[in-house]
C-alpha cells in the first residue's frame, strides 16, 4: 500500500517538467540464439521506426496507436532500468520481446535463447554517440505463450 | 461555464480519452485484457451518464491496479494527467458541500495551468532550449520522432529555434489567458493544436485527448474566479 501511495502521488501532485533537458535516449536491441554468440553478434533493433509515414497513417495514429505507445512504455522501462533497476522492468521487456519477436525456422542445436541489451544515444559536442548500458542475461525464448 | 456543465463535459471527454487508451490495451491478453474490458464498460457508462458515480469509482480502482501493474505510469505524462483528472472529478463529485467540490475542481484547473507554465519555465531557464539546441536534439536522437525522415528536421536550426521560442512563450504566458474568457478560449485552441502537433511529430496521441479533457475545468475556473473581476 505504501508503494502504491508513492506511485500515485506524482499523478496527484505532478511536476510537469516536460523535456527539462534532453537526456540520452534508449534503444532496445534483441537477439535469438541456440549456440553462444560473441558479445557484438546477432543484434537487431526492436521496432525500428519507419523511414516515412503517410498522412493517412498519421491520422489513424491519432486514434489507434498501440504499438507506438507500447514502445514509449519500453523507453520508460529502459530508463527505469538505468535509474532504479527492478525485476519488473526486465520481465516487462522480455514479455514484449517474446510476444513480438518471431522465431526463425526450427534449429537443431537446442532451445532458443532470447537476450536484450540497451543502447543509449546521446550528443557529444556535435556528434551523436552510442553506448551499451545494459545487457540482460539470456532467457529461454517462449514466443507468444 | 457552470460547475455542473464542467463536470459533465469532463466526464464525457475523459470517458472518450479512456476509451481510446483502453481499446489499445485490448491487444494484450489474459487478466490485463479483461480488466481493460471492464474499463471500457465503465467508460461507456460514464459517457452515457448512467451511474456516473459508480463508473468513476470503478475507474479509480482500475487506475490503482494500473499503477501496480506497470509500477508507475504506462504512458508518462498522459497517464499522470489521466490520474489527476479522474481523481479530482471523482473526489469532487463525492464531496458533501459545494465549497469542497469547487476547491477540488479548482485544483484540477490550477494544475492544468501549471502543466503549461512549469513546462515553459524549465525551458526558458535552459540555454539549450533558448538556442533551439534542445529541440534539435529531440529530432536528432530522441526516441520520439515517428519516422526517420523527421530526423532531417534537426538540420534546420532556424526553424527549430523559432519553434522552440513559440512553445516557450505560449507556455510561460498561458496563465495570463485566465484574465479573459475570449483569450482563454484562444489559448486553449493553441494548446490543443500544440498537443496535436506533438501527436503528429512524436506519436503522443494520448496527450491530445487527455489534456483537452481537462479544459472544461479551466473554462469553469476562469468564470468562477475572474469572471466578475474583469
Amino acid at each position: 500500500m505504501v508503494r502504491l501511495f508513492f506511485l500515485l502521488l506524482p499523478g496527484l501532485i505532478p511536476s510537469w517538467e516536460f523535456f527539462k533537458a534532453i537526456e540520452p535516449s534508449p534503444r532496445v536491441q534483441w537477439r535469438l540464439f541456440s549456440v553462444p554468440l560473441e558479445d557484438g553478434e546477432g543484434w537487431n533493433e526492436f521496432r525500428p521506426r519507419p523511414q516515412r509515414l503517410s498522412l493517412l497513417t498519421i491520422l489513424r495514429r491519432l486514434f489507434w496507436n498501440p504499438r507506438w505507445n507500447d514502445s514509449l512504455y519500453l523507453v520508460s522501462l529502459s530508463e527505469r532500468l538505468m535509474l532504479n533497476p527492478t525485476q519488473h522492468s526486465v520481465d516487462e521487456i522480455f514479455d514484449r520481446l517474446n510476444f513480438y519477436v518471431s522465431a526463425p525456422d526450427p534449429v537443431e542445436e537446442g532451445p532458443l535463447n532470447l537476450q536484450f541489451r540497451l543502447i543509449f544515444v546521446r550528443r557529444e559536442g556535435e556528434q551523436i554517440a552510442e553506448s551499451i548500458t545494459y545487457m540482460s542475461e539470456p532467457r529461454i525464448y517462449r514466443g507468444r505463450t | 461555464m457552470t460547475l455542473d456543465a464542467a463536470f459533465r463535459a469532463t466526464e464525457v471527454l475523459i470517458a472518450l480519452a479512456f476509451l481510446q487508451q483502453s481499446a489499445e490495451f485490448m491487444l494484450r491478453s489474459g487478466v490485463e485484457r479483461a480488466i481493460f474490458a471492464v474499463r471500457i464498460v465503465a467508460c461507456l457508462t460514464l459517457l452515457f451518464g448512467a451511474q456516473t458515480e459508480l463508473a468513476l469509482l470503478v475507474l479509480v480502482v482500475i487506475s490503482l491496479w494500473m499503477l501496480h501493474r506497470f509500477q508507475g505510469p504506462h504512458n508518462g505524462g498522459s497517464d499522470r494527467m489521466s490520474l489527476l483528472i479522474l481523481w479530482c472529478l471523482t473526489l469532487a463529485q463525492w464531496m458533501p458541500t459545494l465549497f469542497w467540490q469547487e476547491v477540488i475542481f479548482g485544483y484540477l484547473a490550477f494544475q492544468l495551468t501549471l502543466s503549461y507554465f512549469i513546462s515553459g519555465r524549465v525551458k526558458i531557464v535552459n540555454p539549450e532550449w533558448r538556442s533551439g539546441r534542445a529541440l534539435r536534439d529531440v529530432f536528432a536522437f530522441s526516441a520520439y520522432p515517428v519516422s526517420e525522415n523527421l530526423r532531417q528536421l534537426s538540420k534546420r536550426p532556424r526553424l527549430l529555434w523559432a519553434a522552440s521560442w513559440a512553445v516557450i512563450l505560449f507556455e510561460v504566458v498561458f496563465p495570463l489567458a485566465l484574465l479573459n474568457q475570449t483569450l482563454l478560449i484562444a489559448a486553449l485552441c493553441i494548446g490543443a493544436s500544440f498537443h496535436l502537433s506533438n501527436a503528429i511529430f512524436f506519436g503522443l496521441n494520448r496527450f491530445v485527448w487527455i489534456w483537452v479533457a481537462a479544459y472544461p475545468s479551466l473554462l469553469w475556473f476562469e468564470g468562477r474566479v475572474f469572471g466578475d473581476v474583469f
